[in-house]
């Protein structure tokens, strides 16, 4: 009962995001443990960034700069199959969301919390996901043609339509919270169990792999809603 | 000692993305033995579908968690 009692009280304690410290504005803005970690990723990633794509030649570039191009290129066309003709201009959205999520999964390694162990973090991606996917229908077809895409292909099935637009970033939501908190409930287990060695093996499918592939998951289904969105 | 139970019970989900994906997989698996060259769409259309199919078994845990957490 001792171990049981530990363990929850120990996952109440991971599920509640911790306030850092308070700005003195509009009557306190409290600014919690995920987005500080969210302000030293997106430090990280900009010198990162900055870094990398620093003396870029036309002629004769270096090892750096081609594998960053083939990365790139090797990207966007994997992109451009999925997302369509019309969702082109979405690609460089989703890879800088992909790269987010990547790192915000991975940041548990190094002794961060990770971000998206909060729900609200991916709450806000999602709800930033669903915001695209309608502006992007809208953009390509015109506000009335949009809205006379929620009866197509029957009028009949409008509620189911618009039940959709709520569904979609509920589920793109609680899919990357429900993966990353069970991966770590699972390894707290584990490491409960036999802490010695086989943390390891179960850590490298859990935190890495596990964490990777649900940001492709994310990136991959925003851009599949978009292209449906755009057709 | 209910709170437990219930918290198994929501768990069962697991049981249905589990044959979903493996049901999947398998033909996955059928597919690419028969078709070498298409494997790239393949394992794309096999990373979606077991993205969905895995859902329901993250909803079932989330709901396990959150009956232990806030009716205990």
């Amino acid at each position: 009962m001792c171990i049981t009692d530990k363990l929850v009280s120990n996952l109440i304690e991971e599920l509640n995001c911790d306030t850092v410290f308070t700005i003195p504005l509009f009557g306190g803005i409290s600014i919690s443990e995920s987005v500080v970690v969210t302000w030293i990723i997106i430090a990280a990633m900009t010198i990162a960034s900055i870094c990398l794509v620093r003396n870029l030649k036309v002629e004769n570039p270096g090892k750096k700069q081609l594998l960053l191009e083939t990365a790139i290129s090797g990207i966007y066309k994997f992109f451009e199959e999925t997302i369509g003709e019309h969702g082109k201009r979405y690609i460089p959205y989703l890879i800088t969301i992909m790269l987010y999520l990547g790192v915000a999964n991975l940041i548990g390694l190094i002794g961060f919390k990770p971000p998206t162990k909060d729900l609200t973090v991916t709450a806000a991606m999602a709800f930033m996901s669903i915001v695209l996917i309608e502006y992007a229908g809208i953009h390509q077809k015109g506000v009335k043609n949009w809205l006379k895409s929620f009866a197509q292909p029957v009028a009949i099935i409008a509620p189911i339509n618009i039940l959709e637009v709520v569904i979609r970033p509920l589920s793109l939501c609680m899919r990357l919270f429900g993966n990353v908190l069970g991966a770590f409930v699972v390894m707290e287990l584990i490491k409960l169990l036999i802490p010695v060695f086989i943390p390891v093996v179960f850590s490298a499918y859990f935190d890495i792999f596990d964490g990777l592939i649900q940001a492709f998951v994310f990136v991959f289904l925003t851009a599949l809603f978009i292209k449906e969105a755009t057709e | 000692m209910f709170v437990a139970l219930g918290a198994g019970i929501a768990v069962l989900t697991g049981l249905g993305a589990g044959i979903g994906i493996g049901i999947a997989t398998g033909k996955a698996a059928d597919a690419i033995a028969r078709q070498p060259e298409a494997e790239g769409k393949i394992s794309k259309a096999l990373l979606l579908g077991a993205a969905l199919a895995e859902a329901t078994a993250i909803y079932g845990f989330v709901i396990a968690l959150l009956i232990i957490l806030l009716l205990k």
